[in-house]
């Protein structure tokens, strides 16, 4: 078990680091519009839709790594004013409940991604770009999102990481106190 | 079963879902697919992978990463401590100078970073211990602090504005505009109320014969001035027609990047790293809440669910005011739980047709659904700028704090009223600087 969540949380990792550099990217490819189109004065061609294709790959790519680092915003009044028996649970049921939206989500994604390479289908853009490409990230990042889930699921269950993040003792202040703690240390 | 019914079932299941505390992404999506095949059979999921993507496939979305990394970029430098003490300088003479300093800064942070935890922390810790060495009352060094940090979600480049533009395809650059004299109308309700407060209480400012010398005041701008320059010419490439948002935003971030590099020497490879990090998550954060939405939206339109809705609240044939009203606290309720993007993502396909059906300007309607959300971020239960401040003065019990923001609510509902008899404070800017809108 602890070696399947090691290895998830690596990957997860990796994409996270990818999904941040397709961010950096965007931003040059951004900055070469801006220089071609309106210094340059030149019809640009293949940025707009690689710009595009970053982010919409990072989005998909990067999730595994928000949901580890518990980023993916959640409404935390209730988890938080309910006692330790019925937060597990809820933790449990919610986390199955995202899980199988995540799988249908992958399965539906996976046969869109294999329809556009088996087609061959190309964008509607001047580019022409081959759609399998960056549709590619689908299949990973809601694959890897899903064992990512998966993991998160038996760290509940098996209690190695507090339902929520909630640990037991804590209440609903004292949750917004490390929050707020960890807000002041990210600006400083 | 009747749409109505079936609007019900939707309407009551998504809150339930919403408050498990299930991300706020996944549940939406996860209440979607759900619905199309309860309702339209296993068919209608073969549009859920094509709905998904093409939710993301847009550049105009482009722009939400780019001022996250804009925002990400000054918000790690200690820019703030450095507008701080500059706006001090120039003001400490004037009355009530360090009040203005104080909110003034705020305003001009939380326009620049867009993120209202991200101001208070870097503002708080200079401006709270300054204001009570000052013998200013603690409640309102506090509160002013927290109340300060949401004004950037009003003042442009705003993420929230971004949001309700694509959620409602309404302009976004008109929708900048917009924000901008109501923007400055709170920060002088703000202003205002504390320099009442603290005349009434009594205060000194510094020592009689203090002094900032030329040269202290002049070496305090160039620090500042870039950030400042990078934000304004972010907004003048906007609205001169130059540049789209995502192109304007995105060398935005690219020059606040170099300057946080060449200015705060942010050059090691973990500040860096962070920077993009916090941009990522962000963005992810986000953006997957931006699809899942579509792919709601989908669903309720596909049900006709959005539309019966509109239908039968133009049946009631309900006074507008009193419509208003009553979205106005149902925003406000929703404030108090739900993150921001959410509730604009998810409520605003379902209220613009309302609102428009009943005659109001959805640039209009965007600029008092922002103040809505304003308030819920500092006001209990979450209001974590509450806590925030509470961190950098924890002497302070956090009952103060909130008391101390009360007015300050008070001030913003009150600009949603005066908004709702002057309307022209939120359209004339952008109709007299773009044309009058559609």
């Amino acid at each position: 078990m602890d070696a399947y969540i090691r290895s998830v949380t690596f990957l997860s990792r990796v994409t996270g680091v990818a999904a941040a550099l397709l961010i950096a990217l965007a931003v040059l490819v951004i900055c070469d519009i801006v220089v071609e189109r309106y210094i340059l004065n030149l019809t640009t061609i293949w940025q707009i839709d690689v710009v595009t294709y970053s982010i919409v790959g990072a989005t998909f790519i990067g999730s595994p790594y928000v949901l580890m680092t518990r980023g993916h915003v959640n409404v935390e009044i209730l988890p938080l004013h309910i006692g330790p028996r019925f937060r597990y649970w809820l933790a449990l049921i919610t986390a199955l409940l995202a899980l199988g939206f995540c799988i249908v989500l992958f399965v539906l994604c996976t046969q869109y991604w294999y329809q556009a390479y088996a087609e061959g289908w190309k964008s509607n853009t001047v580019w022409r770009a081959r759609l399998w490409v960056p549709y590619l990230s689908m299949p990973i990042g809601l694959g890897l999102l899903v064992l990512q889930y998966f993991a998160d699921v038996m760290s509940v269950a098996t209690g190695r990481t507090p339902p929520f993040g909630i640990k037991p003792a804590e209440d609903a202040e004292e949750l917004l106190r490390a929050q707020a703690k960890q807000a002041l240390g990210d600006a400083s | 079963m009747s749409p109505t019914t079936q609007g019900g079932i939707v309407l009551v299941i998504t809150l339930l879902m919403l408050l498990s505390g299930i991300p706020v992404a996944f549940g939406l999506g996860a209440i979607a697919v759900v619905f199309l095949v309860l309702f339209q059979g296993f068919d209608s999921l073969h549009v859920v992978a094509e709905t998904f993507w093409s939710g993301l496939d847009d550049f105009t979305l482009v722009a939400i990463p780019m001022f996250v990394m804009m925002g990400a970029a000054i918000g790690s430098s200690p820019a703030g401590k450095d507008l701080y003490e500059a706006l001090d300088r120039w003001l400490y003479r004037l009355p009530g100078g360090l009040v203005v300093s104080n909110l003034g800064a705020c305003a001009i942070f939380a326009a620049l970073t867009g993120s209202s935890p991200a101001c208070c922390a870097a503002i708080g810790r200079m401006g709270i211990p300054e204001m009570r060495r000052r013998g200013y009352p603690d409640e309102v060094a506090t509160g002013s602090i927290c109340a300060g940090g949401t004004l950037g979600i009003l003042i442009p480049p705003s993420i929230t504005f971004i949001l309700y533009g694509i959620a409602t395809e309404t302009s976004i650059g008109r929708l900048f505009i917009a924000g901008v004299m109501p923007g400055l109308l709170l920060t002088a309700m703000f202003i205002a109320w504390t320099v009442y407060k603290i005349w009434k209480s009594g205060f000194r400012s510094h020592e009689a014969g203090f002094r900032y010398s030329w040269k202290e005041k002049f070496t305090s701008v160039p620090k500042i001035a870039p950030f400042l320059l990078i934000v304004l010419g972010v907004m003048y490439s906007l609205y001169g027609g130059v540049a789209t948002p995502s192109e304007a935003a995105g060398v935005g971030a690219a020059l606040c990047l170099i300057l946080a590099v060449v200015i705060y020497r942010l050059w090691k490879p973990h500040q860096i790293w962070q920077i993009l990090r916090d941009t990522m998550r962000e963005s992810v954060m986000i953006l997957t809440i931006i699809a899942a939405a579509v792919l709601f939206g989908y669903m309720l339109t596909s049900l006709y669910l959005t539309q019966t809705l509109a239908q039968a609240i133009a049946d009631l044939h309900a006074n507008k005011w009193v419509l208003m009203f009553l979205i106005n606290i149902f925003l406000l309720v929703c404030g108090f739980f739900i993150p921001p993007a959410a509730i604009i993502l998810m409520t605003s396909p379902i209220l613009l047709p309302i609102i428009t059906a009943a005659g109001f300007d959805p640039v209009w309607f965007g600029v008092i659904l922002t103040i809505n959300m304003e308030i819920g971020l500092i006001h209990p239960p979450v209001g974590l700028n509450i806590y925030i401040v509470n961190a950098i003065a924890p002497d302070v019990p956090v009952t103060k704090v909130m008391w101390g923001t009360l007015p300050y609510v008070i001030c913003m509902m009150l600009a949603i009223v005066i908004l709702c008899f002057f309307p022209e404070i939120a359209t004339w800017l952008p109709n007299t600087l773009m044309g009058p809108g559609k």
